[in-house]
């Protein structure tokens, strides 16, 4: 039971550590919490799916297209949910134009793709019983992301002019770098993120249209228990849910573990408000 | 020989023509020459599409057969087709147009619970004969609504079909029952589970799993750890249940599984990673429906498969639709046959009267006192993987 746990728990807590991770980045060069992180989880799974059930793609065409396509997907809210509601970011109208481009995306993908559960082939097909790629290739996906995401920001100009952006955009802006393109390649990358969460766990989530909605919700947790902004408390954050909510699932069952959860959740952040790893936001005065 | 039109002639014509219309004499006239107007509720497109579209064949089917033999009494049957899209307020819409504009003779639909609970009151006010396949209980009540008549089982029905394989034929007396957290879902595991234990099973482990839920192996292994002998499934959410079955396999677990007719969707068959997986798996079905151990149908059903060969396309739908949707049409129609009238009174009336009418589905009796007329008997379990153009094995087991 207890390598079930950790198996199971550890899969889709990096699945809910990389939603966490594209909320991140999204929110990095724009302060927008975007609802449309969880969408582009489950458009990972149903675009892999049809590229790879459907169309009979091969496994690595299959994943750069499925990428680029979620990557379009994070352009397009950045032009359409976020660019027009920056102006008024204290009124938090991003919430609303966020989550009606989520519940489009939803709704358009239930009605072209399928509203049942659809298929997602098996990737590599190595492993076995709680060795199954289903289990482990969520946790590398992780694990490459963060890597991916160190290199770029450590040792790339590109990454450094998201760190300048992400830690004062007018101050990025009046050296010269160019915010609005900076902040349009991150929402291309975080739908490329987003996407890897869906592909890379399509084997345990299947490739379906109700995925968006649990992502958004389960992807949230980790960012706020790691603090907002923060990769490495997401992904802290995103493991340890997953293994609390697999461990409930086991001790109390499923309808019970979604209340074990959001207890766990409401009392961290209830002792630390700004999450596990955040700081208190100093406020110049 | 000619005849000049006198204008006392004229007079007294119009007075005559004025008179007889005045008596009634001209209105049974047209009567009897309209056709015969059947409302048909149909939720054709939307995520919930697919029974619809099956009865909808049989629907199509049963009319063009009707009138290619001259109709009925020599009135035309005519369906009056409104797409409700699974939405209750489109479905409400639709009949309240079909009694105060179509002025349709009966109503046929609609084909889920969620719309037919919102519309059955409405055509109880407007005292229209309704035929329905929908399960939920409530929607049947002969004294709240004495125009509404069920065509298919019930949801008592079916936790009787399910319960009576699982304690007689499958001899499980340890029941594992498990729902889905839709309110369908819970309720219907809730009925379940009381109707167990009043038949004095024991009902060892009982949950509601949320149908995202990526792994089912925690509730799989407790209903293991319980000593279930039997997994009674009430969901409609093939994800879960492929999940469900891949997780049995993994566990090298032979339990049946036994519920709801979704254990039967194809949706299943894509989603699980072996196809044995499927096998010891048996869902509500129909004796009409059910195929026996050397592939036939029963005489009925092999007959109407015959006549559809060609016409109906039943590979990618269910046949129970198909023959739903032609019993639906020719009840109606046999009424306004036997009676003389499509009034709303004679209609109602002649359906009170039936016992054992022939459809192709089932063999339907009502009295004034019960309108659920789908036999009890004739709802079986089938072998959920043995579909084949809509039909299904029958469960082992049946005599």
């Amino acid at each position: 039971m207890l390598a079930s746990i950790l198996a199971s728990g550890l899969a889709v807590g990096a699945i809910y550590a990389l939603i966490g991770i594209t909320y991140n980045t999204m929110y990095a060069t724009s302060r927008v919490m975007s609802f449309t992180a969880g969408q582009l989880g489950m458009l990972g799974g149903v675009f892999g799916s049809l590229f790879m059930l459907r169309l009979g793609l091969p496994l690595l065409p299959a994943l750069v297209l499925t990428l680029a396509c979620c990557a379009l997907v994070g352009v397009a809210t950045e032009f359409v949910a976020v660019r027009p509601v920056l102006k008024s970011l204290d009124q938090h109208l991003y919430v609303l134009s966020t989550l009606a481009l989520a519940l489009m995306i939803q709704h358009a993908t239930a009605l072209e793709w399928s509203t049942e559960p659809q298929p997602f082939p098996k990737l590599l097909g190595i492993g076995d019983g709680i060795w199954d790629e289903k289990y482990w290739l969520p946790v590398a996906a992780c694990a490459a992301t963060i890597l991916g995401l160190e290199f770029l920001y450590r040792r790339t100009l590109v990454g450094r002019a998201f760190l300048a952006v992400a830690e004062d955009n007018f101050a990025a802006r009046a050296l010269g770098l160019p915010e609005r393109n900076l902040r349009i390649a991150s929402y291309a990358l975080a739908g490329a993120i987003g996407a890897l969460a869906g592909f890379a766990g399509g084997q345990l989530l299947l490739a379906f249209f109700a995925n968006g909605a649990l992502l958004n919700f389960y992807g949230f947790v980790p960012v706020a228990l790691g603090g907002l902004g923060n990769n490495r408390g997401a992904v802290i954050g995103g493991i340890l849910l997953g293994l609390f909510q697999q461990a409930a699932n086991f001790m109390v069952g499923g309808i019970f573990s979604s209340v074990a959860v959001f207890a766990m959740f409401i009392l961290v952040l209830l002792a630390a408000p700004q999450g596990m790893f955040g700081a208190p936001a100093a406020r110049r005065v | 020989m000619s005849k000049t039109i006198s204008r006392r002639g004229l007079v007294l014509g119009g007075t005559g023509l004025a008179a007889a219309s005045g008596l009634g004499l001209a209105a049974p006239a047209i009567a009897q020459s309209d056709p015969i107007r059947i409302g048909w509720l149909a939720a054709l497109t939307g995520p919930s599409s697919a029974p619809a579209i099956g009865f909808n064949r049989g629907v199509a089917w049963a009319t063009e057969t009707l009138n290619a033999a001259g109709g009925v009494k020599g009135r035309k049957v005519e369906i009056v087709t409104r797409d409700t899209q699974g939405d209750p307020t489109k479905a409400v819409n639709a009949t309240q147009e079909m009694i105060s504009q179509l002025k349709v003779h009966a109503i046929w639909g609609p084909t889920n619970s969620g719309e037919s609970l919102a519309t059955t009151a409405i055509m109880a006010r407007g005292k229209m004969p309704n035929i329905h396949p929908c399960v939920v209980n409530s929607l049947i009540d002969p004294k709240k609504y004495p125009n509404a008549f069920r065509i298919a089982p019930s949801n008592i029905q079916w936790d009787d079909a399910v319960r009576g394989y699982t304690l007689t034929i499958a001899k499980a007396r340890k029941v594992a029952v498990i729902g889905d957290t839709t309110g369908y879902g819970v309720t219907a595991a809730n009925d379940s589970a009381a109707g167990f234990q009043k038949d004095g099973a024991e009902v060892v482990y009982k949950a509601n799993i949320d149908a995202t839920q990526p792994d089912m192996t925690p509730d799989m292994l407790r209903a293991r750890n319980a000593g279930a002998e039997a997994i009674v499934i009430w969901s409609v959410s093939t994800g879960m249940i492929a999940r469900m079955l891949n997780t049995r396999a993994k566990m090298g677990w032979d339990v049946p599984f036994i519920g709801h007719p979704s254990l039967s969707s194809g949706e299943i068959g894509q989603l699980i990673e072996r196809p044995e997986n499927w096998k010891k798996v048996y869902c509500i079905g129909y004796r009409s429906c059910s195929y026996d151990a050397n592939g036939k149908l029963p005489p009925r059903s092999e007959e109407l498969v015959q006549r559809l060969s060609g016409k109906v396309n039943l590979q990618d739908t269910l046949f129970w639709w198909v023959a739903c949707g032609i019993d639906a049409v020719n009840i109606i129609a046999d009424a306004v046959k036997e009676t003389g009238s499509s009034s709303s009174d004679a209609i109602i009336r002649h359906w009170n009267t039936l016992k054992g009418w022939p459809g192709y589905y089932g063999e339907y009796s009502y009295t004034p006192e019960d309108h659920n007329g789908y036999p009890g008997k004739d709802v079986v379990m089938s072998d959920a993987s043995s579909g084949r153009n809509g039909t299904f094995a029958l469960a082992p087991g049946y005599g």
